[in-house]
């Protein structure tokens, strides 16, 4: 089978006449994204049984469009209702959540619809053209150079916490400390738990997100009695489509913006065992350090949506790269993928594109119409949605409570999760009331752990000499990257003050 | 009409009905009187549904309810790499033969070897192993090297890294076994599961790794196995025909293996025998069921494993781990 144009094109026409799947999937893939602690991992899962009835073409199908509408369903509840579902939209309700508290929901959800959907056909069109080479990137990325790229994600604490540095630093640092409970990764001792064994292997995400964001937000509410402001309110009241036309609008202006946030999740997607939230939070980062209004940051600026909802797109197409290049999947979700191809007896690795290059190239292929049919299916939505701020607070604060709570349940089935997630929606009321930035304690709790996890791989594998983080050329350049990150807003701020001064 | 009378027979009459059928009620769920089993099994997996584990239960359940006429109800209980779900049934369970643990004896029973448990290890069993899986030693496919003479030659040169999905692990216990054989210090860096652990084989981040050949085998090509921890290599050139340590070095090690096994409380089969001698039979008769083959094929098991064991098998096992735990513990928890 010759490998051209002509069969990018056939199979492009192809995909497209799955539409019957692709589509309910599309939704399927929304409402579980928008629960918190669903994702397109357990749905898979449980629906398992019947991806094995199905053709393996369609049963890849299905999985791919559920996946990636997963992923932009999770940024759903994390702008309006400050509840992000999954660790990847953590960075998102950041400028997403603000903007929603003005009235400005549904150009907010445009704007996160549009910089995801086209996020993902940009990282989906340049994964089908450079697999081979993208999947390299795992042989380079190996702890050392991720210890750094983690950097660049915890050291974003300090950009959040710009207003208020020490506090915001005591913030993060309690966010580093949460996240070294749990038994270390080399001998397995418990440490901080308490005694607890469901803090074994670390403290569990979900309820830390939901808590920290969500219940903390509705205790506030309920102390308020509302979401909006009169003017919001009105503001959302007299919205129009306009409002959507308007949210696509910002997001194609930038579209420089959101073709290399998405690289940046394209990349850290390729990364075996990286995954969306650090791309979110780099992306989030590195949006920030090179933007000329950094101090907007946090008030509902389109580029803080923008940016992490363009880099977690990025990374579905990523995951997906050594899965189908190397055989080894770079996700949950892509390991469930494996799991379906096996079954149906498709190889994965290098023969897959020898034997079945259809089924190769078709995932991809998939990926790209399941975004375009998004474009379609989920912007009209953009609307309807966004009233869901104009809920009575006496009604949304229980829904949200009772939705965080069975989030947190869901992905281990421990009530000690649910306790586990009210206590943290305590910790989150008392830091947003004592002026402490939650943002800055999840940054700990989500990166701290993978940041130690790779830390003690690499003091492991050089028998606890510290010079190994400084061992490699590649790890050596992103050092520097870091510390140019790091000096570069001091620097622009200087340039921008001199500028206003003459 | 006497409506007083009238009143007093029917309540007489309504409490003898209530009476006898609260009797009966009460005789028919009295665990004495009644026939095992008269409800459902519960199952506790200490891994994550949707797993290999959750995949093989399904595959003997589906067979074994059919021979003790009960059904199996499987509660999953992920974490500290088995301890909670093994802590839940040991705690929270009644000990009366309607509640199961489905674990690995591998490297489950390794972590009590590392860090005892809250409970008395003695206090439960394996009585039914269902399958056998060894561990492998394998590099990605783009490493250099070809055999594991190469990777012995190369550290004798130098101290090696092998990745390994975690320290308290029968395949970890393999190399270092082999280590100790032929003089030359490993360096075992934990990964923290399968999939890391080929990967990190994969990219040449570690200069090989070991792991239960199920997840070698399932990475394909992308994976070269150069050594099994088996008496024989039952997977032939799914695992690249690679030699069985015993056989290669001429040692006596005993298999490493990840062995899946159904295990009970100890006072449940204290207390009801005849309990276990029906769990006994029929998980027995179920294995050797036809429909069985069936079953774990369906569910993508690779058959050459299924191997059933009793309660001698299964207690030798436990003890073989405990022991090898107990040798190499101080590499296993750096103390």
């Amino acid at each position: 089978m010759d490998i051209n144009l002509a069969f990018f094109v056939e199979l492009f026409f192809h995909v497209l006449g799955m539409w019957w799947v692709i589509v309910p999937s599309i939704l399927l893939g929304l409402v579980v994204g928008a629960i918190p602690g669903f994702s397109a991992a357990n749905t898979i899962i449980i629906l398992l049984p019947l991806t094995f009835l199905m053709d393996v073409e369609v049963g890849l199908v299905f999985m791919i469009a559920l996946y990636c509408s997963s992923r932009l369903g999770a940024g759903i509840p994390a702008i309006l209702v400050n509840i992000p579902g999954t660790a990847g939209a953590a960075a998102t309700p950041l400028d997403g959540y603000p903007m929603a508290k003005q009235g400005l929901g549904q150009r907010a959800l445009s704007i996160s619809f549009v910089s995801s959907i086209i996020g993902g056909v940009l990282t989906t069109v340049l994964a089908l053209v450079t697999m081979p080479w993208l999947a390299r990137v795992g042989f380079y990325m190996h702890s050392v150079e991720m210890i750094v790229v983690m950097l660049f994600g915890i050291s974003l604490i300090a950009s959040v916490a710009a207003k208020d540095m020490i506090k915001g630093l005591i913030a993060g640092f309690f966010g580093l400390m949460i996240g070294s409970i749990g038994a270390d990764h080399v001998y397995a001792t418990p440490r901080g738990t308490m005694g607890f064994l469901e803090l074994y292997d670390g403290v569990p995400l979900i309820p830390a997100l939901v808590g920290l964001f969500a219940i903390s937000e509705a205790f506030l509410v309920i102390e308020k009695g509302t979401f909006l402001s009169k003017t919001n309110v009105q503001n959302v009241d007299n919205a129009s489509w306009k409002e959507t036309i308007i949210g696509v609008r910002i997001t194609l202006k930038r579209w420089y913006h959101i073709t290399w946030t998405s690289m940046i999740g394209l990349i850290i997607g390729v990364i075996p065992g990286a995954g969306a939230a650090i791309a979110s939070f780099v992306a989030y980062q590195q949006s920030r350090t090179f933007s000329k209004t950094p101090e907007a940051y946090g008030t509902g600026h389109y580029e803080g949506l923008i940016a992490p909802e363009a880099a977690n797109n990025g990374v579905t197409a990523g995951t997906l790269i050594p899965l189908m290049v190397l055989g080894i999947p770079g996700g949950a979700t892509a390991a469930i993928m494996m799991v379906v191809m096996q079954y149906q007896g498709v190889p994965t690795g290098p023969r897959l594109f020898t034997e079945r290059p259809e089924l190769g190239y078709g995932v991809f292929m998939a990926m790209l119409v399941t975004y375009l049919l998004m474009a379609f299916t989920i912007l009209p939505m953009s609307r309807y949605m966004s009233r869901v701020t104009m809920v009575s607070t006496t009604y949304m604060s229980p829904i949200i409570i009772a939705f965080t709570l069975v989030g947190s349940f869901v992905p281990r089935e421990y009530m000690f999760d649910m306790y586990l997630a009210f206590a943290f929606g305590i910790i989150g009321y008392i830091a947003r009331k004592t002026g402490y930035h939650v943002a800055a304690i999840l940054i700990g709790v989500i990166l701290g752990p993978l940041l130690e996890q790779y830390m003690l791989r690499a003091l492991k594998m050089s028998d606890g000499d510290p010079m190994v983080l400084f061992s490699s050329s590649l790890g050596n350049m992103l050092w520097a990257a870091l510390v140019i990150t790091l000096i570069l807003p001091a620097f622009f701020k200087r340039r921008r003050q001199s500028k206003a001064v003459e | 009409m006497d409506y007083n009378a009238m009143k007093r027979r029917q309540f007489l009459k309504t409490s003898a009905a209530a009476g006898g059928t609260l009797l009966a009620g009460g005789l028919m769920s009295s665990p004495a009187w009644a026939a095992y089993p008269d409800r459902n099994i519960d199952v506790i997996v200490p891994t994550r549904a949707g797993g290999g584990a959750d995949r093989l239960l399904r595959a003997v359940s589906s067979v074994w309810k059919k021979h003790l006429n009960t059904n199996f109800e499987p509660g999953f209980f992920p974490g500290a790499s088995g301890r909670v779900g093994y802590e839940v049934y040991m705690g929270k369970y009644q000990p009366d033969a309607y509640s199961l643990i489905f674990g690995n004896m591998g490297p489950e029973v390794l972590n009590w070897a590392v860090k005892a448990p809250s409970f008395d290890i003695n206090d439960y069993f394996y009585f039914g192993r269902v399958d056998t899986d060894p561990g492998v030693v394998f590099v990605g496919a783009e490493s250099k090297f070809q055999s594991i003479d190469d990777i012995i030659a190369e550290g004798k040169k130098r101290k090696l890294n092998v990745g390994t999905s975690r320290l308290a692990h029968p395949a970890s216990i393999g190399i270092l076994a082999l280590g100790e054989e032929v003089g030359v210090e490993f360096n075992l860096v934990p990964l923290s599961g399968g999939k890391k652990t080929v990967a990190g084989a994969v990219t040449l981040e570690m200069d090989f790794c070991v792991l239960t050949s199920g997840s070698v085998i399932a990475a394909g090509d992308a994976c070269r196995t150069l050594l099994v921890f088996d008496n024989k290599n039952l997977a032939g050139d799914k695992l690249s025909n690679a030699p069985t340590m015993n056989d290669y070095f001429g040692t006596k090690l005993p298999p490493m293996y990840s062995a899946r096994a159904f295990g009970i409380h100890k006072a449940a089969a204290d207390k009801y025998p005849d309990r276990l001698e029906l769990l006994q039979k029929t998980f027995k008769d179920a294995m050797n069921d036809p429909a069985y083959k069936d079953a774990f094929l369906k569910s993508k098991g690779f058959w050459p494993y299924s191997n059933y064991g009793g309660v001698t098998e299964c207690e030798e096992f436990k003890n073989a781990m405990l022991e090898l735990g107990g040798r190499y513990r101080s590499l296993l928890t750096g103390k």
